[in-house]
């Protein structure tokens, strides 16, 4: 009878493989992955049939809150190599610039004014909400103090301030936002706009009709008749 | 974490040169990815998020004269309407649906009340809900739309089996464009007996129920819809519809 040997192995596991495994998983990541844009508050998108993807070029999106506030967020050319070009940043400045001018006209004995500081803020903004009295307070806060500000739904200073608005001549300050978008200069912005794709409204799905009723309405007051909605995917059974 | 082994056997032999076997521990970095993906995996959104394109009307006065009038007996109004609880959060049915309604009625509302009882008399008025599809069969909204739009849907179904068997040319990029031209041709034949639909939504009705009225219009492939301001008599109708049926 041959006595039963039991090897000794090492319980050393080469990890190699599973090393080169994990470093292709987190390449695949790094490279598909783009970052969750900041947004004052979350809200969950109703879902559609509809397949046309979002733009990430040349978009200027609406964001409804279920409470009623508005919050804007603008994206100039993705491929914008110099500062002359109209990237994101420069498209920005613009409008800002653009939208301080057309309020100030309209509001002589209340101007709002920036400095170049509070200007180079704006545009590096991904997301913004705040009435124009507002504006030059909210720009000199850092960029925690500014999430923190816009995400406080209960503040009066938070959200573009919308109205139902007929007249041309005074436009409200939402209407002043889109207009001074629409007339940034980039044509590419103005071709999206017209043909519907540039303009995005996104709201939650839980939100009643008449608070979103109040961006369609204005937005059809300022003949921009065209534009998406932000839906999720769903499919033709549910 | 790397060792350097000799392997000698435990004989030692003068001379030999002494042959190294390195091992390198690579657990601390497979943990390392491990974190760094969770993180890629938490930060990322995979799934980009749809549009739906739609036009509204210029605001502008049109002249009574200039409007185009849709016909009575193709005109099919929805109203939407969505419960709602104290707080004006959404109600949700046993199955966990949002109770979304859709109200709908064909033709001209009538809101005559000859026998002065304080109700209308003749309320075309009728519920019905998103419901989707039961396998290949439509149920609620969805069976009105496609019945009142059936002639365009039949074409189109020949069109899409010939589409699915590539007909129209090998190429599916060429394929489909001949498909998607032909369809638009079809949704706008004026021969056929298409559905005018006028949406309308309860200022409380939720932003859901629009895309999803929305999303009937491209599924039963009707062409022409519009979304409209609900006015008094759609709440009169709606509350006289109420007062007849009550919730349970």
């Amino acid at each position: 009878m041959g006595k039963v040997k039991i090897k000794r192995k090492s319980t050393l596991i080469d990890m190699t493989a599973m090393s080169d495994v994990t470093v292709l998983l987190l390449t695949f990541f790094m490279l598909t992955s783009t970052f969750l844009q900041k947004e004052p508050v979350t809200v969950l998108t109703p879902s559609s049939v509809s397949e046309q993807k979002v733009p990430t070029a040349n978009l200027a999106s609406v964001l409804v809150s279920p409470e009623g506030k508005i919050f804007i967020s603008i994206a100039g050319d993705a491929d914008a190599a110099t500062k002359d070009e109209w990237g994101s940043e420069a498209i920005r400045r613009q409008i800002l610039l653009n939208a301080v001018d057309m309020y100030n006209n309209q509001h002589p004995s209340n101007k709002v004014q920036l400095t170049e500081q509070q200007v180079q803020t704006f545009s590096k903004i991904n997301m913004f909400g705040v009435p124009f009295q507002v504006l030059p307070q909210f720009l000199s806060l850092s960029q925690t103090e500014q999430d923190k500000f816009i995400s406080d739904m209960n503040n009066k200073g938070v959200g573009i301030p919308i109205n139902d608005n007929k007249d041309m001549e005074r436009l409200n300050e939402f209407q002043i936002w889109m207009r001074a978008i629409y007339n940034s200069g980039n044509d590419n912005l103005q071709k999206a706009m017209k043909k519907g794709e540039g303009i995005a409204v996104k709201a939650d799905k839980d939100t009643p009709y008449n608070t979103v009723h109040d961006v369609l309405d204005n937005l059809q007051t300022l003949k921009m008749n065209r534009f998406s909605i932000m839906t999720a995917l769903k499919t033709e059974q549910d | 974490m790397a060792q350097i082994e000799q392997s000698d056997n435990g004989k030692k032999k003068k001379g030999a040169q002494k042959k190294m076997s390195i091992h390198v521990d690579f657990t601390p970095m497979v943990d390392m990815n491990m974190l760094l993906i969770t993180f890629f995996m938490l930060c990322t959104t995979m799934i980009k998020s749809q549009t739906l394109t739609i036009s509204l009307p210029s605001n502008e006065k049109v002249e009574q004269n200039q409007m185009n009038k849709a016909k009575e007996s193709e005109a099919i109004t929805l109203i939407l309407a969505t419960d709602r609880n104290a707080n004006g959060d959404v109600k949700k049915d046993d199955a966990g649906r949002p109770m979304n309604t859709v109200y709908y009625y064909e033709g001209m509302p009538e809101i005559a009340d000859a026998d002065g009882d304080g109700l209308i008399d003749n309320n075309k008025l009728k519920a019905e809900q998103f419901l989707g599809n039961d396998g290949k069969l439509q149920q609620g909204i969805r069976k009105i739309l496609h019945d009142r739009n059936k002639q365009v849907l039949e074409k189109i179904d020949k069109e899409k089996a010939r589409w699915r068997a590539k007909e129209f040319s090998p190429n599916s990029a060429i394929n489909d464009s001949i498909y998607q031209a032909r369809a638009r041709e079809i949704r706008n034949d004026s021969t056929l007996t298409r559905p005018v639909v006028i949406i309308k939504a309860a200022p409380e009705a939720s932003w859901e129920s629009l895309i999803s009225a929305l999303d009937e219009m491209q599924i039963n492939q009707i062409s022409r819809y519009q979304i409209d301001n609900i006015n008094k008599t759609d709440s009169v109708l709606i509350l006289d519809y109420l007062a007849k049926h009550p919730k349970k």
